[in-house]
C-alpha cells in the first residue's frame, strides 16, 4: 500500500465512520460503529508505529500550498505512539458509553470528529498546520459553530486564544528559517519567547483538566482525556522535540520544574478536601499532569523517558477518571491516581528520581515526593472496600492499567521509547525492560514484585478496616456550601467625544511618521 | 493679465451663485465650471477643456428652486465660515503644490472649485446643493489630477464624465437591474477564471484610454462586481462599475475621479461616514499629485503618509452601505497596488499609521459602546484592522496582500449575508472565526505576514486576532442584512469556504 494512503488510514477510518453515522442518522448501533472505527484506527496507528524503525520519521506531503504551510503528515514515534494511545482511550470511552442505556443522547458523530481532529493534530507536520488543527479540534469537541453559544464558552475561548501562541511561534519560525515544518526547523530556532508562546496552549489545556473538576460528570466525559490532555501532552513533547529535547536555558527549566511541582502539590492538596469522588479524580489527574509538566523540563534521556511515560500513561488514566464507574472500577482508579508504588504514575516518578539523582539534582526529588504524598493522601483517604464486586468496563480498564504498572515491558518498548527517542536522542540501554521490571544504569525497578506487595498490603488493610473504613483516615472536609468569588466590574461610561483621543493619537503618529527622516 | 481672467470669472460666478436662486444660480454654477475649465486649458492644454462636459451636464440636470431656502443666522454663519476656511486651505495648497511655473491665481481655480464643492457638501442649504457640491468635488478631483498628471482627450472626457455620477445616484438605474446584475456576476466569474488560470491579458487601449488587468486587478474587479451584484442596495448595483473603472484605469485622473464618484454615489444613499470618506478621497487623490508638484525631498514621504491616511480614514468611514460594500474594497485594492512601490523607509511610515489606524477602529467601537451610542460592530472593525495590517505588511511571499484581500472579501461580501437563510449552521460557520472560514484564513495569514514585517505589528495582529475570538460576545446577535433575501444566499458561504479552505487559490489569482 502506498505510504500516502497508509498515513491517512487512521484518519480516513474515523472520518468514514463519522460520514456513515451522518448518512444513517440516529441508530442504536451507532455506538458500535464509532467504537469499531476508533479501535481500528488505533490498531492501524499501532501497526504503523511497530513498522517504524528506531528513530525513523517519515514526512508524507499531500499538498504544497506555500513553502511553510504544506499539508503534510508526519509519522514518527511520538506522533504514532500518541495516536495509538489516544485512540485506544477514545475507543474504550466509547465502549463505556455504549454500556450506558439511560443516556439517550447520540454523541457518536461529535466524538468521532473529535477523535479524527486529535489524530490529525498528532499527525501534523508543521507548527502552522498544528495551530489550525488545534482550532479545529476545539470546534469538534465543543460543537459550537455559533461562537456566542453559552456551552463551555469560557473554556472554548481560552483554548482559542491560548492557541494563538502557537500561531505566533509558527510565524516566528517562518520569519527566521522560512518554514515551520518539523523537519526543517533547526533546534535553536525557538528561543525562550517562542517556547513560552507554545507553552500557552499546553497550560490552558492542563488548566482545563482541573477546571473540569467543578462540573458534574456525565456518564462519560470525552473532553478531558481526548480533547485536552492528549493534545496538550503531545504538543509539549513535540515542542521539546523541536528544541532538541531541552529547554532554551537553565532558568526556564527551573521555573517549569518548580511551577509544575508546585501546581502538582497544590492540586493534590486540594484533592484531599475534594467534595466528590469525581472532583477528587479530576484534581488528581490535574496534579499528575502538572507533575509530568514539571518533569518535562529535564534534558537527561532517562528523564525524557520518564516524562514521556507519565504523559502517555496519563491519557488512559484520565479517560478512566472521566467515566461514571462502578465500585470496583472506582476503587482501582482512585488507587491509580494516588501515584504510590504499583501505579503507572509511580514508574515515571521512580525513573525521574533516578535521573535527578544521576544528574546531581537529588533535591528535586523533594517536591516530587511531596506531590506524590499529597496525591496518595487524597486518593487513599477515599478508597473503601467495594460494596459490590460487579466487574464493569471501568474495572477491566483500570485493571489493565494496573497490569501495565506491573509489567511495564508491555508499553515501554512499543510506545514510550519510540516516542522519547523522537523528543531527544535516547542512547541504547538507557532503560531496558524485562517481564519483572525495568533496569537502568542508575538502578532497577522491580515492578511486578512491588505491584504484588502493594496490592496484597492494600487488600489486607482494607480487609482489616472493614467495609466502611478508608485506607487512611480522611481529613475533616469543609461544609457543603460553595464559596463563590464574584468580581463586579463597575459600569464605565464615557462621553462620546472620548473617541477624539484616538484621533489625536493617530494625528500624533501621522506627524511623527511625516517628519521622521 | 489673461491668465487672471479665469479666477475673476470664477469668483464673480461664485458670488452670484451665493446671492441668487433658481436659474440664475444654476447659470452662475455653470460659469464657475467654465472658469475652472478655462484655467485647466491654460494650465495644461486647450483640449482638456473637454473635461467640463461632465460637470456641466450634471449641473444642467440639477435645477435650483426659484425660492430662496429659509435660513437662520447660525446656518448662514456656518456656511460662510465653511467656505472661507476651505478656500483658505485651497489657497494654501495651491501655493504649495503649484502646476509648473504658472501664477498662483491661475493655479488656484481648480482648488477653489473643490473648496466650493466641499463647502456645499459639508454645510448644504438643501439636498440639491449637496448633490451639486458632490458634482463639483468629483469634477475638481478630476481637474486637479488632469492638471498634475496630463492625460489624453478620451481619458480627460471620461474623467469629467464621472461628475455625472452623483446626479445619476439619486435617480437610479432600476430598469437595467435585471440585466445588469447577472452580467456583473458573469463578468466577475470570467475575471476570476482568468485570474485563476493565469491568463495573460495584454493592456487594452482605445485611443489614449487604456485598461490594465495585470496583477491583482482582475481579482479586485471580480470582488467588486460580486459585491455590487450581491450586496449593494437594490438599484445601486451599477456603482460597482465605478470601482471597476478605478481599478482597471491606469490614468490617475480617471482612477481617483471614479473613486470620488463612487463615494459621492455611496453617500447619496446613506450619509453615515460621508465626511471621513471624502477626507479619505482627498488624501488618496493627493498621492499621484505629489510627485509632479511637490519637492522631491518630501514628496515620497508625504505620498506614503497620504496613502496610509486615506486607507485608514476610509476604513473608519466604511461601516455600512456602499462605502463598506464597494468603496472599501476598491480603495483596498488600489492601496495594494500602490504599496508595492514604497521604499522600505516609507513602508515603515505606512505601517505605523496603519497600526494606529487599526487601534483607532478598535478604540472607536469600544468608546462608542461605553458612551452608549450606536456602535460599529466590533468583529467587523477587528477584521478591517487586520486587513490594514495585512496591507501594511508587504512580505516577500505576498501573504499580507492575500490576508488583506481575504478579509476585504469577508467584510464586503461574506459578513453581510442573510443569517436566517437556508442551512443556518453552514452560514454560521462561514461567518465564524473557525478553521475553514475566510475570517480564520485571513486572520491567521495577517498575523504571519505582520510578524514578517515587524515584531510590534505581529503582536498587534495577534491581539486583534485574540479580540476577534471575543468579539461575538461583545456584538450580540448579527444585524439584519441590508437587502432582502435573494437566491444568491449560497454565495457568501461558498466564497468563505472556498478561500477559507484553499487560500492559496487566491494567492495564485492575485499574481503578485
Amino acid at each position: 500500500m502506498p505510504l500516502a494512503v497508509q498515513a491517512l488510514l487512521p484518519l480516513a477510518v474515523l472520518l468514514a465512520a463519522a460520514a456513515l453515522i451522518g448518512v444513517l442518522g440516529r441508530r442504536a448501533n451507532n455506538g458500535w460503529v464509532a467504537f469499531t472505527a476508533t479501535a481500528a484506527a488505533a490498531v492501524i496507528a499501532l501497526i504503523e508505529l511497530l513498522r517504524l524503525a528506531p528513530g525513523e520519521h517519515v514526512d508524507v506531503p499531500y499538498l504544497t500550498t506555500f513553502p511553510f504551510a504544506a499539508l503534510t503528515i508526519r509519522l514518527d514515534g511520538l506522533s504514532l505512539a500518541f495516536v495509538s494511545v489516544t485512540l485506544a482511550t477514545a475507543a474504550l470511552s466509547m465502549l463505556a458509553r455504549q454500556q450506558d442505556r439511560e443516556d439517550r443522547r447520540d454523541p457518536w458523530m461529535g466524538w468521532l470528529l473529535t477523535s479524527a481532529a486529535v489524530c490529525a493534530v498528532m499527525l501534523a507536520a508543521n507548527v502552522l498546520l498544528l495551530y489550525i488543527l488545534m482550532q479545529l479540534l476545539t470546534l469538534a469537541w465543543s460543537g459550537a459553530l455559533d461562537e456566542t453559544a453559552r456551552r463551555r464558552r469560557g473554556l472554548r475561548l481560552a483554548l482559542q486564544i491560548g492557541d494563538i501562541g502557537l500561531l505566533l511561534a509558527a510565524a516566528g519560525a517562518i520569519q527566521s528559517v522560512g518554514t515551520s515544518s518539523f523537519s526543517g526547523v533547526p533546534s535553536d530556532t525557538f528561543g525562550l519567547a517562542s517556547f513560552s508562546l507554545m507553552l500557552l496552549p499546553v497550560l490552558v489545556r492542563l488548566a482545563a483538566l482541573a477546571w473540569a473538576a467543578r462540573r458534574p460528570l456525565a456518564s462519560v466525559a470525552f473532553g478531558p482525556a481526548i480533547a485536552w490532555l492528549a493534545p496538550g501532552a503531545y504538543l509539549l513533547l513535540r515542542v521539546l522535540a523541536l528544541m532538541g529535547g531541552r529547554l532554551p536555558d537553565r532558568p526556564s527549566a527551573v521555573v517549569l520544574f518548580g511551577g509544575g511541582a508546585l501546581a502538582a502539590i497544590a492540586l493534590g492538596t486540594a484533592a484531599i478536601w475534594g467534595r466528590s469522588i469525581a472532583q477528587v479524580m479530576a484534581l488528581l489527574v490535574g496534579a499528575q499532569a502538572a507533575l509530568a509538566l514539571g518533569l518535562s523540563s529535564g534534558s537527561d534521556p532517562l528523564l525524557t523517558i520518564a516524562c514521556t511515560w507519565l504523559w502517555l500513561m496519563l491519557i488512559p488514566v484520565a479517560g478512566l477518571a472521566s467515566l461514571r464507574m462502578g465500585p470496583v472500577g472506582e476503587a482501582i482508579t482512585l488507587g491509580l491516581l494516588t501515584a504510590i508504588p504499583g501505579t503507572v504514575a509511580f514508574v515515571g516518578v521512580w525513573l525521574s528520581g533516578l535521573a535527578l539523582n544521576a544528574t546531581g539534582l537529588l533535591l528535586g526529588v523533594i517536591p516530587v515526593g511531596l506531590a506524590v504524598l499529597a496525591c496518595a493522601t487524597a486518593g487513599l483517604s477515599r478508597i473503601t472496600m467495594p460494596r459490590s464486586w460487579r466487574v464493569d468496563i471501568s474495572a477491566v480498564w483500570a485493571g489493565v492499567t494496573l497490569l501495565i504498572a506491573a509489567f511495564p515491558i508491555m508499553t515501554i518498548n512499543p510506545f514510550v521509547i519510540p516516542a522519547a527517542s523522537t523528543v531527544r536522542l535516547v542512547p541504547r540501554g538507557t532503560v531496558s525492560a524485562n517481564p519483572l521490571g525495568l533496569t537502568t544504569p542508575f538502578g532497577s525497578w522491580p515492578a511486578l514484585a512491588v505491584s504484588l506487595i502493594v496490592l496484597v498490603g492494600l487488600a489486607t488493610i482494607v480487609w482489616l478496616r472493614g467495609p466502611s473504613g478508608t485506607l487512611v483516615p480522611a481529613l475533616p472536609r469543609p461544609a457543603a456550601g460553595r464559596v463563590r468569588l464574584s468580581i463586579r466590574i463597575p459600569a464605565l461610561s464615557l462621553p462620546l467625544w472620548a473617541h477624539y483621543i484616538a484621533w489625536a493619537a493617530l494625528i500624533v503618529v501621522v506627524g511623527v511618521a511625516s517628519v521622521r527622516p | 493679465m489673461i491668465v487672471d481672467l479665469p479666477i475673476v470669472v470664477f469668483m464673480i460666478a461664485l458670488l452670484v451663485a451665493y446671492g441668487t436662486t433658481g436659474l440664475r444660480r444654476q447659470a452662475a454654477t455653470v460659469v464657475m465650471l467654465l472658469g475652472a475649465a478655462w484655467s485647466l486649458a491654460l494650465l495644461v492644454d486647450p483640449a482638456t477643456i473637454i473635461w467640463a462636459v461632465g460637470p456641466l451636464l450634471a449641473t444642467l440636470l440639477l435645477p435650483r428652486p426659484a425660492e430662496r431656502v429659509p435660513s437662520t443666522f447660525e446656518v448662514l454663519t456656518r456656511r460662510v465660515l465653511t467656505i472661507a476656511g476651505l478656500m483658505l486651505l485651497a489657497l494654501f495648497l495651491a501655493s504649495r503644490l503649484a502646476f509648473g511655473e504658472n501664477p498662483l491665481l491661475l493655479n488656484v481655480v481648480p482648488w477653489f472649485l473643490g473648496a466650493v464643492g466641499a463647502a456645499w457638501v459639508a454645510s448644504p442649504i438643501d439636498t440639491r446643493e449637496r448633490v451639486q457640491g458632490q458634482v463639483l468635488m468629483v469634477g475638481a478631483t478630476g481637474a486637479l489630477l488632469v492638471a498634475a498628471v496630463p492625460a489624453g482627450v478620451v481619458t480627460v472626457a471620461l474623467t469629467g464624465g464621472t461628475a455625472l455620477v452623483p446626479v445619476m445616484a439619486g435617480r437610479g438605474l432600476a430598469a437595467w437591474r435585471p440585466l445588469l446584475s447577472p452580467l456583473m456576476l458573469l463578468g466577475a466569474a470570467a475575471a476570476a477564471v482568468a485570474a485563476a488560470i493565469g491568463l495573460n491579458i495584454p493592456a487594452l487601449a482605445v485611443a489614449d484610454f487604456s485598461v490594465n488587468l495585470a496583477g491583482p486587478v482582475l481579482v479586485g474587479l471580480a470582488v467588486l462586481l460580486v459585491a455590487g451584484a450581491a450586496r449593494a442596495p437594490l438599484g445601486s448595483e451599477w456603482m460597482a462599475l465605478l470601482g471597476g473603472v478605478a481599478l482597471v484605469a491606469p490614468a490617475p485622473s480617471l482612477r481617483w475621479s471614479a473613486i470620488a464618484a463612487l463615494v459621492a454615489a455611496a453617500t447619496a444613499l446613506d450619509r453615515s461616514g460621508e465626511r471621513p470618506a471624502w477626507i479619505a478621497v482627498g488624501a488618496l487623490a493627493t498621492v499621484p499629485i505629489l510627485p509632479p508638484l511637490a519637492s522631491p525631498t518630501w514628496s515620497a514621504r508625504a505620498q506614503a503618509v497620504a496613502l496610509a491616511i486615506g486607507l485608514v480614514v476610509m476604513a473608519y468611514a466604511a461601516r455600512s452601505g456602499l462605502l463598506r460594500v464597494l468603496a472599501l474594497p476598491a480603495v483596498g485594492f488600489l492601496v495594494l497596488l500602490a504599496v508595492g512601490s514604497l521604499s522600505p523607509g516609507n513602508l515603515t511610515r505606512f505601517q505605523w499609521i496603519a497600526a494606529v489606524g487599526a487601534l483607532l477602529l478598535l478604540t472607536r467601537t469600544v468608546i462608542t459602546r461605553l458612551a452608549r451610542s450606536p456602535v460599529a460592530i466590533l468583529t467587523d472593525q477587528l477584521i478591517v484592522g487586520l486587513a490594514l495590517l495585512g496591507l501594511a505588511a508587504r512580505d516577500g511571499s505576498g501573504l499580507g496582500a492575500l490576508a488583506a484581500v481575504l478579509l476585504l472579501i469577508d467584510v464586503a461580501i461574506v459578513r453581510l449575508d442573510d443569517f436566517s437563510g437556508i442551512a443556518p449552521r453552514l452560514v454560521s460557520w462561514a461567518r465564524s472565526n473557525w478553521p475553514g472560514s475566510i475570517t480564520f484564513a485571513g486572520g491567521t495569514l495577517a498575523v504571519i505576514a505582520a510578524l514578517q514585517a515587524s515584531l510590534a505589528l505581529g503582536l498587534l495582529a495577534a491581539l486583534l486576532l485574540a479580540g476577534l475570538q471575543l468579539a461575538p460576545l461583545f456584538d450580540g446577535p448579527p444585524q439584519a442584512p441590508e437587502r432582502p433575501r435573494s437566491r444568491m444566499g449560497w454565495l457568501a458561504p461558498a466564497l468563505s469556504f472556498a478561500f477559507g479552505v484553499a487560500p492559496a487559490l487566491m494567492l495564485r489569482m492575485l499574481r503578485l
